[in-house]
């Protein structure tokens, strides 16, 4: 269990974290959520004590991360992926983290299996890729057994069998009992591995809300039509229930009818369709609306996509999210 | 991979994780020392060349013995005078300047490398309280130094020996005033290990702390040394016989003190007591700064 209440974090001008105030709950993957720059790593690095508060206060398990007699069995931190010297091997790393707490060899060997380090642990951390490096942060945070995870962007760099181990792991810790907070600034990642969800933008939380939530809001469905004859066909929809808007270029977009229905009305009224495609605004979108104001660097829109596409990505459609 | 089929147990088990204490977090951070391949490549030349330089030494004072003229040269030099003239351990400690460079800069990479490589936030957060990692690492390099330094000193006592002997300039163990600058060899470069230990803490950045030490230790006193002789200011001296280095090496020179430097346990005195403030500023800034 981790609680923020009214944190805030200065760095000179720029206030990264602005009075937040959240609980992550034991037993649910929590699903941290925001832009790059928006203040996920600033609030993590608080909760760990790593940097002061400029007010406020956050607890781990009851307490102040630094009043805890074992850290490492409370909480287990992948922060950033290199948080190692590269000097040593990553056996070496795992046994001096280890030895602070007296946690036996067998233990640093257990992590290092478990992580799938087991070929590369007695190579030194210098050579590593980031996906080894990130398996190497995940082996420290789960050394101490620890109740609580805090993994800021644990996919960063996996493979796409890391990443569904990753997946998996975090989902099975919280199964346990554990309190998971991970971090991501994908929402399609945090969807598919979370229950509960923070966005953060601007170091603000932007909503606290279970994932099921956000997909319900997100999935709202319309349906794309073009044909030339726009007021009949809109007419005969309207006639059956639907909510229905015309655009200048005689492009409909019907919302309450799905497209099968829609396909029946034009038969019967015999209009002629030029298209008819489903279109559900994706998990991505709900995210990008809830941040859009909150995002702290913007990139030229060059393909000027219209803001709700087609789902052509399956990982990113409320479907996807479910499996 | 097939995730996480035997992760870890009950959620509160905890097994095997014991609380933190200091003698914990010295054992961590003795494994940190000695894994890394620079430090002890370090350590080891360190002690090889403070050997080499003293049988280099012993075999100068040697072959002065028949060659009168150099006896009166080396006699007259300031650099000599300052060790403690024409003695045996002159020889045996001719190398602590190196040995400080090295131990100042190996003591300045255990706190800042940990900085530069991001080390430094696995080890705050398996040790969020911070102090004991500062007093650990300080227990270690301090131990490591003593040791280190006294071997080698042990080592060049008895490969100068025969030298030595011939010179006529043999160590008598049992003179505390040819002791005192044996061991005040040991502890003047475990103080100074100590200092560089602290300075790199304050400063956290390995080049400007390496800077930092290298003026202070190195620059400084042969820019001093020069304006003293040209100056009659007494600031001037003063400043001099204050540095850190000018200060503490005074342990380790035999023979009579010259006006211009302190009296040796006066001088080490003051280089402690500059390690100590540095030490406790460190000690503070550490608890306050963000990692």
């Amino acid at each position: 269990m981790i609680e923020a209440r009214g944190l805030s974090k200065r760095y000179g001008d720029k206030l990264a974290v602005d009075d937040v105030t959240f609980t992550v709950q034991p037993g649910l993957v929590t699903g941290f959520l925001g832009p790059n720059g928006a203040g996920k790593s600033t609030t993590m690095r608080l909760i760990m004590g790593l940097d002061g508060p400029t007010a406020g206060t956050v607890t781990v398990n009851g307490r102040p991360y630094a009043q805890h007699r074992t850290p490492l069995a409370e909480v287990g931190a992948l922060l950033e992926a290199k948080s190692a010297h590269p000097g040593r091997t990553a056996r070496q790393h795992l046994q001096v983290l280890a030895a602070t707490h007296g946690i036996a060899d067998s233990r640093v060997d257990e992590v290092i299996e478990l992580t799938g380090l087991t070929a590369v642990a007695r190579k030194r951390v210098g050579g590593f890729s980031l996906g080894m490096g990130q398996r190497l942060g995940i082996a420290v945070a789960l050394l101490g057994d620890p109740r609580t995870l805090i993994l800021d962007e644990p996919v960063n760099g996996l493979d796409p069998e890391g990443v569904l181990w990753v997946r998996n792991l975090t989902r099975y810790l919280a199964e346990q009992g554990r309190t998971v907070f991970l971090s991501s600034h994908l929402m399609s990642e945090v969807a598919l591995t979370a229950d509960h969800v923070i966005v953060i933008g601007k170091g603000r939380i932007l909503a606290d809300t279970s994932v099921r939530d956000l997909l319900d809001g997100a999935s709202r469905r319309h349906v794309r039509v073009r044909t030339p004859q726009g007021d009949e066909l809109s007419e005969g929809l309207r006639r059956e229930g639907a909510d229905v808007t015309v655009f200048d270029d005689g492009r409909l977009d019907v919302a309450g009818l799905d497209a099968p229905r829609i396909g029946e009305v034009a038969a019967r009224s015999a209009v002629v369709l030029h298209e008819l495609t489903p279109v559900s605004s994706t998990l991505e979108d709900a995210y990008m609306a809830l941040t859009a104001d909150a995002v702290e660097f913007h990139a030229e829109d060059i393909t000027a996509v219209p803001a709700t596409a087609p789902t052509t990505v399956a990982a990113s459609s409320p479907e996807g999210a479910e499996r | 991979m097939t995730a996480a089929t035997s992760v870890t147990g009950a959620p509160t088990s905890g097994t095997g994780v014991r609380r933190v204490s200091f003698w914990r977090v010295l054992h961590s951070e003795w494994i940190k020392f000695r894994t890394l391949r620079s430090t002890l490549w370090t350590v080891v030349i360190t002690a090889v060349v403070m050997v080499g330089f003293a049988l280099m030494m012993a075999a100068i004072m040697r072959s002065a013995v028949d060659n009168p003229e150099m006896q009166r040269e080396m006699a007259q030099d300031p650099g000599m005078q300052a060790m403690g003239g024409l003695a045996g351990t002159t020889a045996i400690t001719l190398g602590y300047s190196f040995g400080q460079l090295a131990v100042a800069v190996l003591a300045a990479l255990v706190v800042t490398s940990e900085y530069s490589t991001g080390m430094i936030r696995s080890t705050f957060a398996a040790v969020p309280h911070r102090l004991p990692v500062l007093w650990a690492k300080l227990v270690v390099i301090v131990a490591t130094t003593v040791v280190v330094i006294s071997l080698a000193l042990g080592v060049a006592y008895l490969v100068t020996m025969p030298l030595l002997d011939a010179a006529g300039l043999s160590i008598d163990l049992s003179d505390p005033d040819q002791v005192r600058p044996l061991a005040g060899c040991v502890l003047y470069l475990a103080t100074v290990a100590a200092f560089a230990l602290a300075v790199g803490a304050l400063m956290r950045h390995t080049a400007g702390a390496i800077f930092t030490l290298v003026a202070l230790f190195f620059v400084l006193p042969i820019i001093f040394s020069i304006i003293v002789a040209a100056s009659d200011a007494a600031w001037t001296d003063w400043v001099n016989k204050l540095l850190p280095s000018v200060a503490g090496e005074r342990i380790i020179s035999g023979g009579p003190t010259p006006d211009t430097l302190l009296e040796p346990w006066v001088g080490y005195g003051v280089l402690a007591g500059y390690t100590l403030v540095l030490l406790v500023a460190a000690a503070v800034t550490l608890r306050r700064r963000d990692a």
